[in-house]
């Protein structure tokens, strides 16, 4: 079937594994000399904007390619489930960004939220269904 | 919608992965629509009749949901 928009299979495994790497990196910023806490000099391209634009970059463009990379067969059944996960993620995308909007005011963590979100609930979501579909397969070829 | 996909394969004797290879769809596929849990497009339904050598009406039916 062909498909747009979307990355080689390989793809999905160089996402995880960026995604990964930003992880240590954003946990340990204290020790590469990154302090967060450290009072805020405010303006593009200062040191502390470089490493939170690197560091959201990595995850965003790691969360990207996992979530849109192809399966290892694409069929309408694919494709069909792919549009479920994403009508899904964004629904509980609004549904969190307006609560957190009438509940707090500290819209630097909502666009965090709003950036994560969408993508995390996508994965897991498709990725679970997936998963449930094998599991059926299995139990119906073999139904010991 | 009803399908009898389980019976026509019984019948030709092929497996789910047969089927999917021969129509080029996940072994996935074919068992999310044998169990109702997916509506093939009108392409994949020409495509698997077109593996039983029937016409559509006599794999797929309507339900009285539909």
């Amino acid at each position: 079937m062909k498909t747009r928009f979307l990355f080689p299979y390989w793809c999905r495994f160089l996402g995880y594994a960026l995604f990964i790497v930003h992880i240590p990196i954003v946990m340990f910023r204290k020790n590469i000399g990154f302090d967060t806490n450290a009072p805020l000099d405010h303006g593009l391209f200062t040191g502390h904007h470089l490493f939170f634009m690197a560091t959201t970059l990595l995850m965003a463009v790691g969360l990207f390619l996992a979530a849109f990379s192809k399966e290892k067969i694409e069929d309408e059944q694919i494709s069909q489930l792919r549009l479920d996960s994403l009508q899904w993620a964004i629904y509980v995308n609004y549904l969190l960004l307006i609560v957190s909007l009438i509940f707090t005011t500290d819209t630097e963590h909502i666009l965090f939220l709003n950036l994560l979100v969408p993508l995390v609930f996508f994965i897991v979501r498709f990725q679970w269904k997936i998963f449930q579909n094998n599991r059926l397969l299995r139990k119906d070829e073999n139904p010991s | 919608m009803k399908n009898n996909i389980r019976v026509e394969r019984a019948i030709k004797n092929i497996t789910q992965a047969d089927l999917a290879d021969l129509i080029g769809v996940s072994r996935q596929t074919i068992n999310t629509i044998e169990s109702n849990r997916y509506v093939p497009s009108t392409v994949l339904a020409l495509k698997i009749a077109r593996v039983f050598d029937k016409p559509v009406e006599q794999i797929f039916m309507l339900d009285d949901t539909d």
